[in-house]
């Protein structure tokens, strides 16, 4: 009797640990930063990196997500290391997932790491990394002049308090992607309001000559609050008030944006699937041929025009529709990059050397005419060389653009509360005036701190 | 022994009891690391009044209990037939633990094709069969979405179970079986009578090593869905991440992080509890 008991306590005392290790193993305790940065060692391409002779001048480490061509970093870094003999820069590759690399990086800083010196960071960070200390006050260093380099709304999203803590990199946009060749076949026009937009998808798949009419962003991730963004603004729905302190989503126009996105749904325009789709489940329905419109981001472009895609030639690109009635185009939610500077860095005079040629007319004419990214230099973004190069690029000056409401560092919390109560408005759980009164709920606990 | 309980200590304990510290404290990210602000019960509080943190307690209870049954039911099925096969039971066994070998994202991304609402491959094998008209969205609904989690996590480790209760059966003495048979049992009659009996203690292993993996639950909803659809497959593993390391929210993270461990060091304590009243009746 008295081994049984011992063999009770031996399994208690392991299963303990065994289960207190798989928890801490998932990162809920924080694996120390020692491990976020053994990770991030390992993404290491060091392919680039090529020591300094003679020892002279200084390495920085600028740690940044695969952008969407191959080849975009290294050659803008190898660019850069030619006009700047004394700076070495090594690339430490990101996650492709933004949360990932917000993990790692916000582990890592917090962790008092020194590297790396500069981060390619997500436009929705500046309030929650600023109010956390991981990224230094740009306004400090750069001065009045530096700032207007930019197209316009770039530096305000990137404020935090007055405080300036990233420099936009590249930007992103919603656009609304259609199939020239099955408009023409049906003899539409490209809709220009949300309503038409509905009416030509019925139109096009009543006539068999489309699967699904639009495909869209509706899993419960932050890619939906994006979209949601662009409903809400559309219909004249505000989730915060301007100073960002109180909330005013609960609206007859929000509640009409949710059930206009759920009606997508019940009226066949959209696949039940949709409030599963990320981006890539949306690209892989349209690039196959599968849908008449679709909603997406920049890169989405290129992929549909990569051989072996059964709609190159096909694809046109044109500012999101608005509901019918108000002014046009409708809304496109802003997304795209900051380059951050870590607080730690030993090397923040390299580092904002660094980033003023990142943002810089040459740099930016890299980024946009050889890889099709939207620079962020408002000059550069204008040139008629620039705009020629393919037809996201004609139009983004034309896009009437939305941010989220990501000026709180509460961010992440109130985006939560959007995307799983639409998501669940979407898939028929709950109604769309549930979904918004709960949403408005849980986002007024998290301003007033009840949240969790 | 004593250097061995210092690395156990430096990377197991201290890290538990700096986050049972971190779960009382209100927690600043400031350019000088963390800065602590006693908050006594606060962030617990704010767990409890939180509908999600229940919402998720509740999930991941009901998905530890199902799918650890479901896994113990079929676990022991496989077990007895690969007891009873004469040849060909080494290479069974190799392929059984195939799924269990596989590491649980990459297994996750696979069902994920599975499930895909609209290029899946359950979706392409169910229309050709004209067992459904029209794809379903497997991960688009809540109680299908939770299904076919458990569907993946079941499929991924029965044969954890199977090998542990086969090791259980091999130990069982052959005259046992075969007094049995002499003494005019059914083949039920073994099984209930005779193995089941002799392995309990097995099963009740394997149990404990499954609920407190359960408990952990994170890979597979957290590629599957996100945690969707809305916040249906939201385990506490997945909310833990969510609140510590996108909301940087450490103080409350780390709260959901010590109450999941309590909770589940209750559990695996009452199971054993209930499970030796149920051996000390059975011997009686």
């Amino acid at each position: 009797m008295a081994k049984g008991k011992a063999n009770v306590a031996t399994i208690i005392v392991i299963g303990g640990m065994s289960v207190l290790g798989a928890v801490s193993g998932c990162g809920l305790f924080g694996a120390g930063p020692s491990a976020q940065r053994k990770a991030a060692v390992v993404k290491q391409s060091g392919k680039h990196h090529r020591p300094l002779k003679g020892g002279k001048g200084v390495t920085i480490d600028w740690a940044a997500s695969p952008i969407t061509q191959t080849g975009t970093r290294q050659t803008m870094v190898r660019a850069f290391e030619r006009s700047h003999p004394n700076i070495r820069v090594k690339l430490t590759t990101m996650s492709t997932n933004t949360d990932t690399t917000r993990t790692t990086l916000s582990t890592e800083i917090e962790g008092g790491s020194a590297t790396p010196d500069v981060y390619m960071g997500d436009v929705i960070w500046p309030a929650q990394f600023a109010h956390s200390g991981l990224a230094v006050d740009l306004s400090k260093y750069f001065a009045h002049g530096f700032w207007s380099r930019f197209a316009p709304g770039l530096v305000t999203g990137a404020s935090y308090r007055g405080k300036v803590y990233g420099a936009p990199f590249f930007m992103d946009a919603g656009f609304l992607y259609y199939r020239k060749d099955l408009l023409s076949k049906a003899g539409l026009s490209v809709p220009h309001t949300w309503q038409q937009l509905a009416s030509d998808a019925k139109t096009l798949q009543a006539k068999h000559l489309v699967r699904y009419g639009y495909v869209w962003e509706g899993a419960s991730y932050e890619g939906l609050t994006c979209d949601l963004m662009e409903f809400l603004a559309d219909s004249g729905a505000k989730v915060l008030n301007a100073a960002g302190t109180k909330v005013t989503l609960n609206s007859p126009q929000a509640i009409s944006a949710v059930a206009f996105m759920r009606s997508l749904i019940t009226r066949g325009v959209s696949p039940a699937a949709v409030s599963t789709y990320q981006e890539p489940d949306a690209m892989n329905a349209f690039d196959a041929g599968d849908a008449a419109f679709m909603r997406n981001w920049d890169y989405a472009w290129s992929n549909s025009q990569t051989p072996g895609t059964k709609v190159v030639g096909k694809v046109g690109v044109e500012p999101m529709p608005a509901f019918a009635g108000d002014k046009q185009p409708g809304y496109s939610c802003i997304g795209g990059w900051d380059l951050y500077v870590n607080p730690h860095t030993h090397h923040l005079k390299q580092a904002l050397t660094f980033i003023r040629w990142m943002t810089s007319v040459p740099a930016q004419r890299i980024l946009a005419k050889k890889y099709s990214e939207v620079p962020t230099n408002y000059a550069v973004q204008r040139e008629a060389s620039v705009r020629r190069k393919n037809p996201v690029l004609r139009i983004v000056a034309r896009v009437r653009l939305i941010a989220r409401p990501s000026s709180t560092p509460l961010y992440p919390q109130l985006s939560q509360a959007l995307y799983q109560n639409v998501n669940a408005a979407l898939t028929g759980q709950i109604s769309p005036t549930t979904a918004i009164s709960r949403a408005s709920r849980e986002i007024g606990a998290d301003l007033a701190g009840r949240g969790l | 022994m004593a250097p061995a309980l210092i690395v156990v200590s430096a990377v197991t304990l201290f890290p538990i009891v700096y986050s049972i510290y971190m779960s009382f404290n209100h927690i600043h990210l400031t350019l000088h690391g963390f800065r602590f602000h006693w908050a006594g019960l606060s962030n617990y509080r704010l767990l409890w009044a939180s509908g999600l943190y229940r919402y998720a307690i509740g999930f991941t209870v009901v998905y530890a209990a199902i799918t650890v049954l479901a896994e113990l039911i079929l676990g022991t099925l496989a077990a007895l037939i690969l007891q009873r096969l004469r040849w060909g039971r080494s290479s069974l066994l190799a392929l059984l633990l195939l799924p269990w070998s596989l590491i649980t994202v990459i297994s996750a991304e696979m069902w994920s094709y599975i499930y895909n609402g609209v290029y899946g491959v359950l979706d392409a094998i169910l229309l050709t069969l004209h067992i459904i008209h029209t794809p379903v969205v497997w991960l688009g609904f809540p109680q299908l979405a939770i299904a076919s989690t458990m569907f993946a996590d079941i499929w991924k480790t029965m044969p954890f179970v199977a090998i542990l209760v086969l090791a259980g059966l091999e130990m069982i003495p052959v005259e046992v079986i075969e007094a049995s048979h002499m003494d005019g049992a059914t083949a039920w009659q073994i099984f209930w009578r005779v193995q089941l009996p002799l392995i309990r203690s097995t099963m009740s292993l394997a149990a404990l090593f499954r609920i407190l993996q359960a408990f952990g639950l994170f890979d597979l909803p957290f590629v599957l869905t996100g945690g969707g659809p809305g916040t249906a497959t939201e385990s506490i593993a997945v909310l833990g991440y969510q609140v510590m390391f996108q909301d940087l929210s450490f103080g409350p993270g780390a709260a959901v992080a010590a109450s999941t461990t309590a909770l589940v060091l209750i559990m695996a304590m009452v199971f054993l509890w209930v499970f030796r009243g149920m051996a000390e009746e059975g011997m009686a």
